[in-house]
């Protein structure tokens, strides 16, 4: 299979200025790599770095050292190194992030937020709407809250917005940090048969899952953080 | 030649130099004016020397008619149309002690014709010079209160706001509102005051064969239309430049053509229009024109009636 | 909400539309900015934050070809070739002002005429570039009104009976209305009530991405910042302490001005 992402030797250390230049070491000497068609799931304890991680992969955090290769439009493309429009480039084409909250944008309605990346992505607006109205259903959203901005939603309906997003149109590359946190059993299971389906239409999925039961659906390798824990 | 009074060796009263600027300050205004001539439209900066008359009241006008007249011109003097008025007839008397000038009313006997506020009615011809006064020679100035920036303005042509101007008129009351003072593009290249003539004087200029002089004292510009130049009042394609016109002819004359001024008759409401150019008027009823209340008029020793 | 559909390879264009390359600008001993260099790309919106007096209002007037840099060139590239703005005739750098791009002014009294209707102030640039048809130039205007979301029916009010939030939106519209390439911003919601910044930066938002616009905005307020930009700049004391994505910026900062900043806010 096709490898979408490479990680070499990533290390990442906070450092706080403000705070008597104090030195937190996340990990040091990272490396794995995930092919596409994989789920790998990263374990270890709160606190370990599993979501700095992953915004180290999505290229938000960055890493104190190391690179990350990303497999974009055929190429492997350092991540680390790209510049600002490179990176936006990959997350727009190749690299989608799923985060555990919705970031709400006043006056933006739930559809329109779900149709957003997949007309961005060139789709006609009559078949990008059908879309989202799908996922929407899908995930049990009341069709009375489509047209509604989520400002006023419960945490739960965000969440399954949010879900919709990123999943109308799943990315070559999922990276997942605790979906179904606040949702019911439902739903999640709703999320682990979109993150199987994107899976086996050949995504490659990065995600960390508190819910142990989730976790062993969605898995297909584990890799424990806590391995790459500094000595120190 | 008539010789002047004021040049007598025995006259009391100052000998002034010939029509009352010195020679060195005739050349400088000559100098403004060529260059005003050779960039038509564009407001040649110039030293405005004090006058013996306020500035506002037509020093612009008289210091550039000073620095041109010669013995063998003929001065006519308007204001607001007329020959008669207190501004006309002093300016006309100043040149007649300071320049040895004659004088005339006759549009078509003048060689230098100053005015304010208004173009006469008859066609003007070559070797014509109207010298016009000058209150306020930027057009911009409303609208950009700054020197440096109207200068930028006109040196690249940046007429936009301009035509903000128009468009605001439009779009608040349907129409341009301006009605004298009327902005024109000269020579395809420079917005220009006209100073404030009517807009129905605005076409007598485009294409005139006579030389037009701009003044303009207080502000210390000059500016000039060679003969036969192109000047187009500014306008939009949907709402194109028209002139003023009128429900009825002239009182007096009978004239259909020509600017109308509005004269109370009483205090009981009593009113007619009368051309505001008063030679054009008296000419044709000379020539035995005659308006409807022309009667009622010489009857209120408004006119007299003129024996055809 | 509009569509906008970019084209896969719309981050990818050929050349940036805006070079910066040592920028520098003095007020007699004291460092307005200093040192100054970025390239903006087509489409790019670029941030750039720090605290009053920080220079990044100095180096958004150098930028926009306000204030002449004492040193260092700003390059544009509109079509063709790239020019140095202040290395061209005052009257080209006057006309790419009013065409290639714009700017928004924190305060709408330096970027509005107030005693110029609505619909005048939209035109303007219409009219500045020729168009002479009065019916057309009301319907362009009428529509960009709109898209700022100011009712038809206010088109002939003058700005000083707007309220803040609607004096800022018909500044856009008269910047936006020539279809700039690039838009320069200056505190754009700086002044207005929370819930009108709202309005303003979503409607910002949209007309960006749908008309591909690139945008460089002065903010002190990293929530618009985080809401607007793709990219930030943080300067202090003249300098550029740290740039990068905006997301990297705000969730990663590496300098202690900039963890400093990020720290002293509650969530962005």
């Amino acid at each position: 299979m096709t490898t979408m992402i490479h990680v070499e030797n990533v290390a990442k250390t906070f450092t706080l200025h403000n705070q008597g230049g104090v030195r937190l070491p996340v990990f040091d000497a990272v490396n794995f790599s995930v092919a596409a068609g994989e789920a790998l799931v990263l374990a270890g304890a709160s606190g370990a770095g599993k979501s700095s991680l992953l915004r180290i992969l999505y290229g938000n955090y960055r890493p104190t050292s190391g690179h990350i290769h990303i497999t974009h439009a055929g190429r492997a493309i350092d991540i680390v190194a790209a510049v600002p429009r490179t990176v936006l480039d990959i997350r727009r084409r190749t690299l989608g992030f799923v985060s555990q909250f919705l970031r709400v944008i006043p006056r933006v309605s739930a559809l329109d937020i779900v149709r957003d990346p997949v007309l961005a992505r060139g789709m006609s607006p009559e078949q990008a709407t059908a879309r989202a109205q799908a996922m929407l259903a899908r995930l049990n959203l009341p069709e009375r809250l489509w047209n509604l901005a989520p400002a006023t939603f419960s945490g739960g309906e965000q969440q399954r917005v949010n879900i919709a997003r990123s999943f109308v149109d799943p990315s070559p590359i999922m990276l997942i940090d605790e979906p179904t946190a606040s949702l019911d059993a439902t739903n999640r299971d709703v999320v682990v048969e979109l993150i199987a389906e994107a899976r086996q239409n050949g995504a490659a999925i990065v995600g960390i899952f508190h819910d142990e039961a989730v976790r062993s659906q969605v898995a297909t390798r584990y890799l424990d953080i806590t391995d790459f824990r500094k000595a120190a | 030649m008539n010789a002047h009074p004021t040049l007598d060796t025995d006259d009391t009263r100052p000998a002034y130099n010939y029509a009352y600027l010195d020679e060195q300050t005739k050349r400088m205004i000559r100098r403004a004016l060529l260059k005003a001539v050779a960039i038509p439209g564009y407001q040649v900066p110039f030293g405005s020397r004090e006058m013996p008359l306020a500035r506002g009241w037509g020093t612009g006008g008289i210091q550039v008619t000073a620095a041109i007249i010669g013995p063998a011109d003929t001065l006519k003097v308007i204001d607001q149309g007329a020959d008669d008025t207190t501004n006309a007839v002093s300016i006309r008397r100043f040149f007649e002690r300071t320049a040895d000038a004659r004088t005339t009313e006759a549009t078509g006997e003048a060689t230098i014709i100053q005015t304010r506020h208004r173009i006469p009615e008859a066609p003007l011809s070559a070797g014509q010079i109207m010298v016009y006064q000058v209150p306020q020679p930027e057009p911009l100035r409303k609208l950009e209160p700054h020197e440096a920036e109207t200068r930028k303005m006109h040196a690249w042509a940046e007429y936009g706001l301009m035509q903000v101007k128009l468009y605001e008129n439009i779009a608040r009351f349907g129409e341009v509102t301006t009605t004298y003072d009327y902005p024109v593009m000269v020579n395809g290249r420079y917005v220009m005051a006209p100073s404030p003539i009517p807009k129905f004087d605005n076409p007598k200029m485009h294409m005139s064969p006579a030389l037009q002089l701009f003044g303009a004292g207080r502000e210390k510009r000059i500016y000039a239309l060679p003969p036969h130049t192109s000047v187009r009042s500014l306008d939009f394609d949907d709402h194109p430049f028209r002139i003023q016109s009128w429900s009825q002819p002239c009182g007096l004359c009978g004239a259909s053509d020509s600017y109308l001024d509005e004269v109370i008759t009483d205090d009981k409401g009593g009113r007619m229009f009368v051309c505001s150019d008063s030679h054009h008027c008296e000419t044709r009823r000379e020539a035995g024109h005659r308006g409807e209340m022309l009667g009622d008029a010489a009857a209120l020793h408004l006119v007299e009636e003129i024996k055809p | 909400m509009t569509v906008h559909v970019s084209p896969p390879d719309a981050a990818l264009d050929p050349a940036p539309l805006l070079s910066i390359a040592r920028v520098s600008r003095f007020y007699g001993e004291r460092i307005g900015c200093a040192d100054v260099s970025f390239e903006l790309w087509p489409g790019e919106v670029l941030g750039i934050v720090g605290e009053s007096g920080s220079g990044k209002s100095t180096l958004l007037r150098c930028l926009a070809g306000i204030d002449r840099p004492d040193a260092g060139e700003v390059l544009f590239r509109g079509s063709g070739q790239p020019l140095d703005i202040y290395s061209v005739a005052e009257q080209e750098r006057r006309r790419l002002m009013r065409t290639a791009w714009g700017i928004v002014h924190q305060n709408p009294r330096d970027g509005l005429r107030m005693d110029v209707s609505a619909g005048g102030n939209v035109g303007e640039r219409l009219m500045d570039r020729g168009d002479r048809h009065y019916g057309q130039i009301r319907e362009r205007a009428l529509d960009w009104l709109a898209r700022v979301e100011i009712a038809g029916e206010r088109m002939d009010d003058r700005p000083r009976q707007f309220s803040g939030g609607m004096q800022q939106r018909l500044q856009i519209a008269r910047v936006l209305v020539s279809e700039p390439k690039l838009v320069f911003m200056d505190e754009p919601t700086g002044g207005l009530d929370v819930s009108v910044q709202a309005r303003l930066l979503d409607l910002l938002r949209v007309l960006v991405r749908d008309l591909g616009l690139a945008a460089i905005i002065v903010t002190h307020d990293l929530a618009v910042a985080r809401l607007l930009t793709d990219r930030l700049m943080v300067m202090k004391d003249g300098h550029v302490v740290e740039q990068g994505l905006t997301d990297q910026v705000l969730d990663d900062p590496h300098h202690a001005y900039t963890q400093l900043l990020t720290s002293a806010v509650l969530s962005v």
